[in-house]
């Protein structure tokens, strides 16, 4: 076992590592992220997960029901710290599979990871209480510089496996009773012709494509990336890609190459493009409106509109506020809010949400990432052949959201979280 | 303190004077990392030098932080060695009699402690000339810290010291019972259990009765709820049939269960088992019934869960006819109580009178209960129902059983929180060896496969594990039929995260089935699910393949290697496995190897090694559990 799985065992039984091991991983998770763009490409099947707050019990739980890492792949859009008693060994469990499964995990940025931010609501000071010093807490920090600020998800499935044949299911909510809490059909158009839904008997997901050795290359980047040029007749993804960023959009950003641009390598400003990314929220207004979190901006369904159609995006999923339901969509649809810190503060009373967007049927989802990193995976090269272009791709203006399962989940009972769950007995006559 | 003797080099006591310097250092942490040490210091001192210079200084040093004189005391007692043997150990009780006097408890519970440790190494002589001394000394001082750590001292040196002396101990005791401080009398009620048990039983019935009673009448609760212990003492050592004649303890016990503190009846309830082991059978008959009635109805939710506990453990000692008709209805009645706790205990319980019943009035009178409870809200009341079945099955047979409980065990499988789920998945191959093949696959089989898809990763991959264990109940037979082709479809899944759990299935259940198996069923699913879109699939297919190249190593041509293990019976591998390793599995992982993703290729290279490496005794299920 080496010294890294050793560190993860380490930390999924809640123990912290010792100093000197946590210099070495930050060190590592930093080379590892400085090859990052600003706007990490995911590739779908993915999981996402909004904030988590130093809650480790229930990131224990999230895994529990969503699945263990390596085997799903994760995104986790940032506030990884603060609030909860177990920021460190949060954010260093996530940290160190990061490291380790560099293609399976992506971390990007939330206004909590930064220098101002944790000494005011709780890390700075679990750090010095762990450690006995604020050595941890400055290089935690340093690799809070090096996240990426956003991401984009490519190759979504339009369809929902598993649902109902004839059916086209857009949304579907899951608690984790095993139950289907609500299912939205998708709306208008007939889009049954690409990648029909399927039932168990098929066998679609080991069946197609693979064995095709004929990589067409793309006309054009993938959707999202800006590099097409055009909107709306992507040769690309007819799925739409999906953004991630912690907090919403800026009004200095228009298109996505333009985070691209910024320099992110450094502690989070208090304006600009970079502050309002991790800062801002959607509201039910028009245009901008001034934030009361005295930082980022309010944005209303038209920003997101234009956005989402400038950059062929068909969703924005992104965390920063607390939503009882776990889950929130806003604007015909067009953003989400993903919250995964249930019972936050550990009094809120809320549930907590995943976010999985499925493989898409026509073998979009095998673009390989690289990320930068030569060592790691080919980049660009494309597996599979590209969806038949239909006829009415090309007419379509609103890109069709992804097809989204929603697991609802709640905190981690009181007795997996390693303290008695009440006093025993004997107290009561003391 | 510290110059060189003769007999010592003056380097190596170097140190020493070092740690004796740390003991009187300002800094509290090097004081207590020197007490700590101080077993080093009085080693390289010498029994003598110890006894004549470390033990007075340490003496002096009462005057220190709480933190450490607790571990000064724990040091003492473990000190006798250093001092030169049991001989010299008295030299001990006098810093311990000072530490002993400490406002701080913590520091007098340890000093008590070790003197207590000590006094067992003392001789009779010793006992006598000093440690019954200080006990009296601390006993009649005047404050009422010492006289706490006085009340704990009188049972270790009863056994060694003359008649006499006993009958000062007692008396002594006696006035520590009757003393004016509640803490002493409290003290004094907590020992007085173990004081009783040194004694011969008319001693007992003399002396220590009259002083049980004093202490039943306090008007503290705190002090009263202690007698609990010291009356089951009494009632162990005086013998059953000179009970009836001490009319005291039962009035006692009387008062004691009607006492209008509930913690009082809590303590009683707690303890009632052991009460009505300890005293005669008439008493049960005719006190401890209507008692133990009375308080399965009490007000108290705290004092019914305890009360609840005791239900099998005291049903067993009444005879038949009274637990029908006198206890029954009011247990009965609890399945319906208010308190979700007062359930659960029940439920923990209830099962255990299913032996004590009989067939016939289990089925008259416990299974309703069952079923009733079976559907309470409160989901850790049905869990412990379901996992005490096991001792009813044995009561009513199977039949019964599951006419009557299986519609409730599988509304429980598809209860909406997933952690019941997953604790009856626990209970599922016990379930499964009572019910037998043919009904298990009737009612449960669908169960136990729908699992495989939950939403919750937790349950699939407990699921997996469930079939495992279900193939060593039922035999491989029963596998390759019931279970691996529906597996096997869980590959053809659309969402990864599903086909995900043939990979993990098929590592679980590895080493529960046959060569035929694995080569028929198993690697054609391997191959397909090899090619994968989704690399996740991918690296699992060759996690999975590493565990397969174990078990392929050993396993030989007829057999499982669960059953061979089991029988004892040495086996050795059939060429075939490594002939299946180098024609079936080891071109999916090479392919595997030139991956595009790095966690295949990673995983990939493990599995190759593996095929590569001399053979292993792997087969070892995955755990994949966060």
């Amino acid at each position: 076992m080496s010294d890294l799985d050793r560190a993860i065992a380490q930390l999924r039984a809640c123990r912290p590592i010792p100093e000197a091991e946590v210099r070495e991983l930050c060190h590592k998770a930093r080379e590892l992220l400085i090859e990052e763009g600003n706007v990490v490409t995911v590739n779908a099947p993915v999981t996402i997960c909004g904030d988590i707050h130093g809650q480790f019990h229930d990131l224990m739980e999230l895994f529990r029901v969503g699945g263990d890492v390596p085997d799903t792949n994760y995104l986790f859009m940032g506030d990884f710290v603060d609030r909860g008693f177990y920021s460190l060994e949060s954010f260093l469990l996530l940290l160190c599979l990061k490291v380790r499964y560099p293609d399976r995990m992506t971390l990007i940025r939330g206004n909590h990871e930064s220098r101002q931010i944790t000494t005011v609501y709780g890390f700075y000071d679990e750090c010095l209480r762990k450690y006995g010093s604020a050595n941890v807490w400055r290089y935690c920090c340093d690799v809070f510089d090096y996240l990426a600020l956003g991401a984009i998800v490519l190759g979504a499935s339009n369809t929902l496996p598993g649902t109902p044949a004839g059916e086209d299911v857009e949304i579907e909510v899951c608690n984790p009773d095993q139950q289907i809490m609500s299912r939205f059909l998708r709306r208008g158009r007939g889009r049954g012709a690409e990648g029909s839904p399927s039932g168990n008997g098929n066998g679609n997901g080991v069946t197609n494509g693979v064995s095709s050795t004929s990589p067409t290359p793309a006309n054009t980047g993938p959707p999202g990336s800006g590099a097409s040029g055009s909107s709306g007749g992507s040769v690309g993804n007819p799925a739409g890609a999906v953004l991630c960023v912690h907090g919403g959009l800026s009004p200095l950003i228009d298109n996505v190459d333009k985070i691209r641009l910024l320099d992110r390598k450094q502690e989070v400003p208090h304006e600009g493009a970079m502050c309002d990314l991790l800062w801002s929220d959607p509201d039910e207004i028009d245009g901008w409106g001034l934030s009361p979190r005295g930082a980022g901006f309010l944005f209303g369904a038209d920003i997101v509109k234009v956005f989402n159609h400038r950059n062929d995006l068909s969703l924005i999923a992104r965390a920063h506020q607390l939503v009882m339901e776990g889950f929130k969509e806003m604007f015909d649809n067009s953003i989400v809010t993903v919250w995964s810190a249930p019972n936050y503060c550990y009094r809120c009373g809320n549930v907590a949400a995943l976010l999985e967007l499925s493989e898409d049927d026509a073998g979009l989802g095998v673009l390989a990432r690289s990320n930068g990193d030569v060592n790691r995976s080919t980049g660009g090269v494309v597996a599979g052949p590209r969806g038949v272009l239909m006829e009415n791709d090309l007419e379509d203006q609103v890109l069709p959201g992804p097809a989204r399962r929603y697991r609802v989940f709640t905190a981690a009972p009181q007795d997996s979280r390693g303290m008695p769950a009440k006093k025993p007995v004997a107290d009561y006559f003391l | 303190m510290a110059e060189a003797s003769n007999s010592t080099n003056p380097d190596e006591l170097y140190p020493i004077a070092v740690l004796i310097d740390e003991l009187k250092h300002d800094d509290v942490l090097l004081r207590l990392n020197a007490i700590r040490r101080l077993s080093t210091i009085a080693l390289a001192l010498g029994p003598e030098r110890t006894r004549d210079e470390l033990v007075p200084f340490l003496d002096e040093s009462v005057e220190d932080e709480d933190e450490v004189l607790v571990a000064l005391s724990e040091e003492l007692g473990s000190f006798i060695e250093y001092v030169g043997g049991p001989p010299h150990g008295h030299v001990l009780l006098s810093p311990l009699e000072n530490l002993a006097a400490i406002e701080e408890p913590v520091v007098r519970d340890k000093a008590v402690e070790s003197l207590n440790k000590i006094c067992t190494e003392l001789s009779s002589q010793q006992v006598e000339e000093y440690f019954i001394p200080l006990v009296f000394r601390l006993s009649k001082a005047d404050w009422f810290t010492s006289k706490v750590s006085g009340c704990g001292l009188y049972s270790s040196p009863y056994s060694k010291v003359n008649e006499q002396t006993q009958s000062q101990l007692r008396s002594s005791f006696a006035q520590l019972v009757h003393d004016e401080t509640p803490m002493v009398r409290r003290q004094a009620a907590t020992n007085m259990a173990k004081f009783v048990k040194e004694m011969p039983a008319n001693v007992v019935v003399e002396e220590m009765i009259p002083m049980f009673q004093h202490l039943v009448q306090d008007d503290q609760d705190s002090v009263r709820l202690l007698t609990v212990e010291i009356l089951i003492a009494i009632a162990e050592t005086v013998p059953k049939e000179k009970q009836a004649s001490h009319g005291v303890l039962l009035t006692s016990l009387r008062s004691l269960i009607e006492d209008k503190s509930w913690r009082v009846r809590y303590m009683i309830a707690d303890r009632f088992e052991k009460i009505a082991k300890a005293v005669d059978d008439e008493v049960v008959a005719r006190d401890l019934v209507p008692a133990f009635v009375k308080l399965l109805k009490d007000g108290e939710a705290e004092v019914r869960t305890a009360i609840a506990g005791q239900i099998p453990g005291f049903c067993a000692l009444v005879d038949r006819n009274t637990l029908l008709n006198d206890i029954m209805e009011t247990i009965e009645n609890l399945v319906s109580d208010s308190s979700q706790h007062v359930r659960a205990a029940l439920g923990t319980q209830i099962s255990g009178l299913a032996p004590i019943l009989g067939k016939q009035e289990t089925i008259d009178h416990l299974l309703p209960m069952f079923i009733q409870m079976l559907k309470d809200e409160f989901p850790e009341v049905r869990l412990h129902i379901i996992s005490k079945l096991e001792l009813v099955n044995q009561v009513i047979g199977i039949d019964l059983l599951a006419q009557s409980l299986l519609p409730a065990i599988v509304q429980l499988a598809e209860d909406k929180q997933w952690r019941v789920r997953l604790a009856i998945i626990g209970h599922m191959p016990l379930l499964a060896s009572q019910l037998g093949v043919a009904f298990f696959d009737d009612k449960l089989g669908q169960l136990c496969m729908g699992w495989l898809g939950d939403t919750v990763f937790s349950i699939r991959e407990a699921a997996t594990h469930n079939l495992k264990k279900l193939t060593e109940v039922f035999g491989v037979e029963w596998a390759s039929e019931a279970i691996i082709p529906k597996v096997m479809a869980m590959g053809a899944h659309p969402n990864y995260l599903y086909r995900m759990t043939t990979c993990f299935a098929i590592s679980t259940l590895a080493s529960v089935v046959t060569m035929d198996v694995i080569a028929k069923s198993i690697l054609p699913m391997l191959e397909k699910l090899a090619a994968d879109d989704i690399p996740n699939i991918r690296f699992n297919v060759a996690k999975t393949y590493d565990v397969l190249i174990g078990v392929l190593r050993r396993l030989p041509e007829q057999g499982t290697i669960y059953t061979l293990e089991k029988a004892g019976t040495p086996f050795s591998a059939s060429p075939k496995g490594q002939q299946l390793i180098d024609e079936r599995i080891m071109p999916s992982v090479e392919k595997l190897l030139k991956d595009n993703d790095v966690d295949v290729r990673f995983y990939a290279s493990t599995a190759a090694q593996a095929a590569t490496a001399a053979p292993v005794s792997g087969g070892e299920p995955m755990n994949t559990s966060p």
